[in-house]
């Protein structure tokens, strides 16, 4: 097997080699996938459809929604304190009782007031255990 | 024995503290080990390596053993390992025997959680020994071997294979770092995301998200079901608990022990394959098969000693070889490397304090899950009853948080966990297999690196066949995991084909 194979690489394009090789592979499975399971592909619309139609849209898309606000809004409202990780308080409060309501099935007020406790609680804690005992940075 | 220096007040408390939390993780359906790992994963940076690993270890064995609660009372496997103990634990907690059901499992994970820490033990430092003469070509191959059995042991092996080339590749997004011999180059990275993606994506905000967010936003596609009342759980008085069940069940609690250890070792399977095949021996060499799925409590020693045996199993090869070997020791190597250590055949001879710190951890955590879970078993059982609406916000604030303070704040980590929790709620859907995915994701630059400095070094593809016969062995072993797997498909078609 002495010269079967022989490879030689050029160090400034050595961050390519195996990127071209992994995703070559990929490209070959991908084909195979596409050529073994056409039919199951093929008939995959009505399972979609099914799988949006039997999805629970207002918690699903609600969580998404209230989770890219937390995460836009963190660092903005953070920079008006800068280093004290309040931008991480502040806005966790309203994101884990607005998801808690968001999950919630019925909606009474002492729930809802047990609920709003814990919103503030919790944050509050996670965000002094962090700050002061554990020296982490927060937005 | 210098070790003992590090075993602290601190250290003890955060094993049993660990476990405790585990438990309870464990036992509210839809909640695994993993994620108990990955929530409380930033509690660690300030604790250093041993104390960190104290909480994450006492987490793991916690949170493996605790799926045994719902699975018993409600037949809900609270982790997929507890699977099989629906089959035999729910019929006798229907037939108000909750409580000896309870019971016999905990015993059984005891027995199963020591089998495995004794192998762990025994067999990771000879594993390490071993491979600390392995060149760039096995290490290699040893990579290759540990996707192809995970791909083997997927439901469906061509998407196993894929999705572990696909984390591989998105592995690669980055720079080639030049402190691991590369060229500083960046690849893969769509232009105007370069500031970002410089380094990639960082593990953790990928853990945490594949099994932090995708798991809640699956919940949330569901409606997150409503939670059990205390009414719904019956734990039942009616046939006391006796040790004398266990008579005539050694061989069955070291067998199935021996399995879930063995199938723990093999990168990447999982537990539920544990205590499936522990339970399908121990039906196969019963006198009472018939009995099993009625009740029978042979079955729920099986299933229960094959996915605690998973515990020290899963740690052999991360430890030995620094390949996770399920996705719980997947993060367990981001917490070595928050703490700047790398797991392989190294680290055992190198850090003999934390390996042995370890084996401890593991010891005592077993044991506090033991005593815990045997002690308090009622009260336990009303985990399942806790709210999720009131668990899920605390968890995703968590999972920010974790993903936040990874790099010491960069905001992109935490975009990265909603990108990854996205895509692990997309990937089930598309049939992607997560195990290898999140595999390959781990090994891929270590593969990078061994590939292209096998080529470098000897200029010939052909090395990686002829370096020496653990190479040839390692060939032998990956075409062997995956005709097998071609195999057994094509029979379980066949099977099916035939009603």
């Amino acid at each position: 097997m002495g010269n079967l194979g022989q490879v030689t690489i050029d160090f400034e394009r050595s961050h390519l080699v195996f990127p071209i090789l992994i995703g070559s592979i990929l490209a070959l499975l991908g084909i195979a996938i596409l050529i073994t399971r056409r039919d199951r592909i093929a008939a995959s619309g009505p399972n979609w459809r099914q799988t949006f139609a039997d999805m629970d849209k207002l918690r699903f898309f609600g969580t998404l929604v209230l989770t890219v606000l937390y995460f836009s809004l963190m660092v903005p409202v953070g920079n008006f304190w800068p280093n004290t990780g309040l931008g991480f308080l502040i806005c966790s409060i309203p994101y884990v009782l607005a998801t808690g309501l968001l999950f919630m099935h019925e909606r009474p007020l002492r729930q809802v007031l047990v609920m709003l406790v814990i919103a503030v609680i919790g944050p509050s804690f996670v965000w002094w255990l962090f700050t002061e005992i554990f020296f982490l940075t927060l937005p | 024995m210098e070790f003992l220096s590090i075993i602290s007040p601190l250290f003890l408390f955060l094993v049993v503290g660990g476990t405790f939390v585990g438990i309870i993780f464990g036992a509210i359906p839809g909640m695994t080990a993993t994620m108990a790992v990955a929530v409380c994963l930033p509690l660690t940076y300030s604790l250093g390596l041993e104390n960190g690993l104290a909480l994450l270890l006492g987490l793991y064995v916690g949170g493996i053993s605790g799926g045994l609660v719902p699975a018993i009372l409600l037949g809900i496997p609270g982790t997929p390992s507890s699977i099989t103990t629906t089959f035999d634990g729910y019929p006798m907690a229907q037939k108000g025997e909750g409580e000896k059901a309870l019971r016999i499992g905990i015993c059984a994970s005891f027995v199963g959680g020591i089998v495995s820490l004794l192998a762990l033990y025994l067999a990771a430092p000879s594993l390490a020994e071993f491979a600390i003469e392995f060149s760039y070509v096995e290490k290699f191959l040893i990579i290759l071997f540990a996707l192809t059995v995970m791909a083997a042991l997927s439901t469906d092996l061509l998407m196993g294979i894929f999705s572990g080339f696909l984390g591989i590749f998105i592995s690669l997004i980055g720079v080639y770092d030049i402190s691991d011999g590369g060229n500083g180059k960046l690849r893969l990275v769509p232009p105007g995301t370069e500031y970002w993606l410089d380094s990639g994506f960082s593990l953790l905000p990928v853990l945490i998200g594949v099994f932090g967010l995708a798991a809640i936003l699956d919940q949330a596609e569901l409606g997150v079901p409503k939670g059990q009342s205390r009414g719904d759980v019956k734990i039942g008085k009616g046939s006391s608990f006796s040790f004398s069940v266990f008579k005539g069940q050694t061989v069955n609690l070291l067998r199935s022990s021996g399995i879930g250890t063995f199938v723990g070792i093999l990168p990447g399977v999982g537990g539920s394959a544990a205590s499936i095949l522990a339970y399908s021996q121990a039906k196969t060499f019963s006198k009472k098969s018939a009995n099993f799925g009625k009740g029978e409590p042979t079955g729920l020693m099986a299933s229960e000693s094959g996915n605690n045996g998973l515990t020290g199993g899963a740690l052999v090869p991360l430890l030995s070889l620094g390949i996770p070997g399920d996705s719980t020791t997947a993060l367990l190597i981001g917490a070595f490397t928050l703490q700047g250590i790398q797991v392989g055949p190294l680290f055992i001879g190198n850090n003999p304090d934390t390996w042995n710190a370890m084996i401890f951890a593991m010891l005592v955590a077993n044991i506090a899950m033991f005593a815990m879970m045997y002690f308090a078993i009622r009260y336990f059982a009303l985990v399942v009853t806790i709210p999720k609406h009131v668990l899920f916000p605390i968890i995703l604030m968590m999972c920010v948080i974790g993903a936040y303070t990874i790099n010491y704040g960069i905001m992109f980590d935490v975009w990265t966990l909603l990108i990854f929790g996205l895509f692990g709620w997309l990937a089930v859907k598309l049939r992607l297999e997560i195990a290898p995915f999140i595999i390959g994701f781990i090994l891929g630059p270590s593969a990078e690196i061994y590939f292209v400095k096998s080529l470098e070094s000897f200029g010939t593809l052909s090395i990686f066949f002829t370096k020496s016969w653990i190479a040839m062995l390692l060939w032998v072993l990956i075409i062997g995991s995956l005709t097998a797997s071609i195999y057994l498909s094509r029979r379980q078609a066949k099977i099916a084909a035939t009603g």
